[in-house]
Order: C-alpha cells, then structure tokens, then sequence
C-alpha cells in the first residue's frame, strides 16, 4: 500500500539550503543540487551522528516554506488561529516532521534519483522525480513556491498521495473534536516520544 | 507513463496573478499567492462506520504484529534479490488482472504495454523472476484492477470500510477485490482452495518482507495512524482512477 515512504521520507529531507544558486536555477535545477547534497553528507563518513543530524535539520529548514505548510495542513483552522497559535503550530509541526523523518533518512541506501521534468507555473512549480529501488520505481514529485528567486517545498507527492492533504485529513480531526490545544498537547507529546525513540537506537 | 497528476489539475490551471488570502502572517514576509490551492476542497472522507472501522483497523494491527510481521521477517533470511524475483513471478502471473481491467477502461496502450511486459518477461525475464521490461525498456508496470474500472464507469466508492486481513477498502473496491479474484490465473492453476489460500499468502508475505516497515513507521509517526492511512488509501484511489 504505501510502499517505500522511507525512500520517500528521505528525499523529502534531501533538500538542502540553496546558498549556491543564482537567480536563474529553475526549481528542478535547485531540487537536484540539493538531493545530491544530502545524499553526499550521507554518504560522507566524516560527518556521522549528531553532527550529521544537525548538518541535516539545517538543511531541511531552509529548503521547506514550513509557513505555507502549515497554512495548507491546519486549512480552515489556520484561519481560525491567532498568530501565537500559528506560530506555535509552524513550530511544533516542523519539529514533528523533523523528528518523524530523520531517523529515517539515515537508511538511505544507493537507490538512483531520476528528475523527469519540471512544470513552472508562475510562482509556484512542481518537480517530477523518480526514485529506482530494486523492486520498483516510485515517484515522487515535490510541488514548490518561488520565494525571491529560491524555490521552496511546500508539499511532496509520494505515489500519488499528497502528505500536506494527508496530514491535513488527520490534524483537521482533531482540531474539531480536541481544539488548538488538545491538537498542540498531542504534538508535543508526539514529539517527545519520537525524540526518546531515536535516543534508544 | 503518463505525466498527469492529480493534485496539479487545479492549482496549476488557477490565475496566480491575484493576491492572497489576506493571512494575518507569523513571518514578517507577505504571503505569496497560492490562489487557493488546497482550500476549496476540504477533503472530507466519508466514514459513517467508524467506530466498527476502528475496531478492524485494530484486529488487523494485532493481527499484523503477532502473526504477518513475525512471518515476514523469517522470510528475510532468504537474501533481497531472490525475494525481489519472487514478486516479480507473482506480478508476472497477475498480468491478466492489470490487462483486462486496462481494456476495460479503454487504455490501449496500457494494455499493450501489459501485454508487452509479459511477453518480455516470460522469455528473456526468466519465466518472469526478473523484470527486464522495466529495468532495460523502462515498462512501468501499471497497476489496474476492477475496482478502478468501477471508478472509470463513474461508480461511486461509497464510505470507507476496513476489511478484516484485507484493510482499507471501500464497498465499490470490495466488489473490485471479487472481479480480480475471477481474472486471477492462480484461481484456475488448484482446485484445492487452500492451495490458492497458501500461494496468496507467500505472495502478501513476500510483499511484505520486501516493504520497509512502512506501517510500523505510520504507527510509530503519526498522531492518529487511522486517519491517516484512511485518508491516503481514499487519496490514492481516485488518483489511480484517474490515470
């Protein structure tokens, strides 16, 4: 069924920080400098462990619009929200994420990243890529929003299903049944217990 | 491969020329236009059982903990590449489910597409151990099955419904489920129903010792696991329709 969100989850982290483009890089162009940066800080054996985590979160934080992620995942409740209560969501849902996918990233193997094309759209793009793993290709596209000249990721398609609707679906539910803060008690307790996880590992 | 995705129909087709939703912004920054992407369709699943649907959702967590799980794992004593070939076998045999369903919905070129791959991958793929129709011809497979084409015919996918063993599904797929047992080879291969049973079960097995522990990371990630993988078999579904 959702086969392969690990290979997935990784290549929603393997974005890096776009330090090095100019104006004129696409945002196909952009993904893939990125996704290869991170694959190279994987497979860079100097950097491991904490090291490698942060170098990681850095990346990842400058490469996601977390604002318009949370806008779309909260839908009519981000409307509802005030600014705190938008701030502290923006902050608890990248943490999250965070926590949820870097454990995962460091599985990454040698699978081969295909990028198929890109659709530019006035500002906003989506990139089409292909993941080849040994028993199947999966394909991943990351739609985009243009930031002053940097593209950053505001939702990734993994076989056809959108993780920001996907998420949305389940943090809609319990804003409605729970409230704001029976949504951010659960987050931070979510949080919490992926944290203690990965210590263990 | 056709490059159509969903979720872009009706973002991409949007005027991006008028302003925002005026959004009280956390950042200082003005918020970009997104002409309400996601907005308009707050994706509501529909799921008057859930409660019954919880409760199968449930039995088929013990169910895969105790008993699949376990199982798998054994499996993968058996080295990734002979397990790989073995999906490919199964998928191989499965051929006439995607086929049928692909000229049932009148996409042609899938299904000679389906009928190219198997040629190919009985022969030079090794009485299909192998794929050589994707990786060396880039084939993908396509995966069709009845429940899609009553979605082409426009027959609605009702509410959700977690079956026992099977999962997610919905009335229309469950009745799908009963049309690809039909086109299933493996159907005419035994008479013995529990031969069909235990090669069914190798196959779903295999698969699963094959799948990266995806549902334990669900479990483990996510505030409300059933939501969320409710919401995606629901979202994944109309987009296979589609396509």
């Amino acid at each position: 069924m959702f086969s392969k969100w690990m290979t997935a989850a990784c290549l929603l982290l393997c974005l890096a920080p776009a330090a090095a483009f100019s104006a004129e890089a696409g945002p196909l162009a952009q993904i893939e400098q990125t996704v290869e940066q991170v694959i190279d800080t994987l497979k860079d054996d100097a950097i491991r462990g904490e090291q490698q985590r942060q170098r990681l979160t850095e990346l990842i934080k400058a490469r996601f619009d977390f604002q318009a992620m949370s806008q779309w995942v909260l839908g009519p409740y981000w409307k509802k929200a005030n600014v705190d209560e938008q701030e502290t969501f923006m902050e608890l849902f990248s943490e999250l994420l965070e926590a949820s996918y870097l454990g995962r990233i460091e599985s990454y193997t040698d699978e081969e990243v295909r990028f198929v094309s890109e659709k530019i759209n006035g500002p906003r793009a989506e990139v089409e890529t292909l993941i080849v793993t040994r028993s199947a290709d999966i394909p991943i596209s990351y739609k985009l929003v243009d930031r002053q000249g940097e593209w950053l990721v505001y939702d990734v398609i993994v076989e056809k299903v959108s993780l920001v609707r996907n998420y949305r679906g389940t943090f809609t539910e319990i804003a409605r049944k729970e409230g704001m803060d029976g949504l951010f008690e659960q987050m931070r307790s979510k949080i919490e217990d992926l944290k203690s996880r990965s210590k263990e590992a | 491969m056709s490059g159509v995705l969903l979720f872009s129909a009706p973002g991409f087709s949007a005027e991006t020329g008028g302003a925002g939703p005026a959004v009280e912004s956390a950042n200082a920054e003005p918020f970009d236009p997104f002409a309400g992407e996601y907005e308009e369709e707050l994706l509501m699943v529909y799921d008057p059982i859930e409660p019954f649907n919880r409760a199968m959702f449930w039995f088929n967590d013990k169910l895969y903990f105790y008993l699949l799980k376990p199982i798998a794992r054994g499996f993968r004593l058996v080295p990734e590449p002979a397990r790989v070939s073995v999906d490919n076998f199964f998928n191989n045999v499965a051929t006439p489910v995607r086929f049928a369903n692909s000229l049932l919905q009148f996409r042609f070129g899938d299904a000679t597409r389906e009928l190219g791959r198997f040629v190919v991958n009985s022969t030079w793929g090794v009485a299909g151990l192998f794929d050589p129709a994707r990786t060396q011809l880039g084939w993908e497979m396509k995966k069709e099955d009845t429940g899609q084409t009553l979605g082409y015919f426009g027959v609605p996918s009702g509410f959700y419904l977690v079956l026992p063993v099977f999962g997610p599904s919905t009335p229309r797929d469950a009745v799908g489920r009963v049309g690809d047992f039909f086109l299933d080879p493996w159907n005419y291969v035994f008479d013995e129903s529990w031969h069909k049973t235990a090669v069914k079960m190798t196959d779903r097995l295999n698969v699963l010792s094959l799948d990266d522990d995806t549902y334990e990371s669900i479990k483990a990630e996510q505030l409300d696991p059933y939501l969320f993988i409710r919401d995606g078999y629901m979202q994944r579904r109309e987009a296979m329709i589609i396509e």
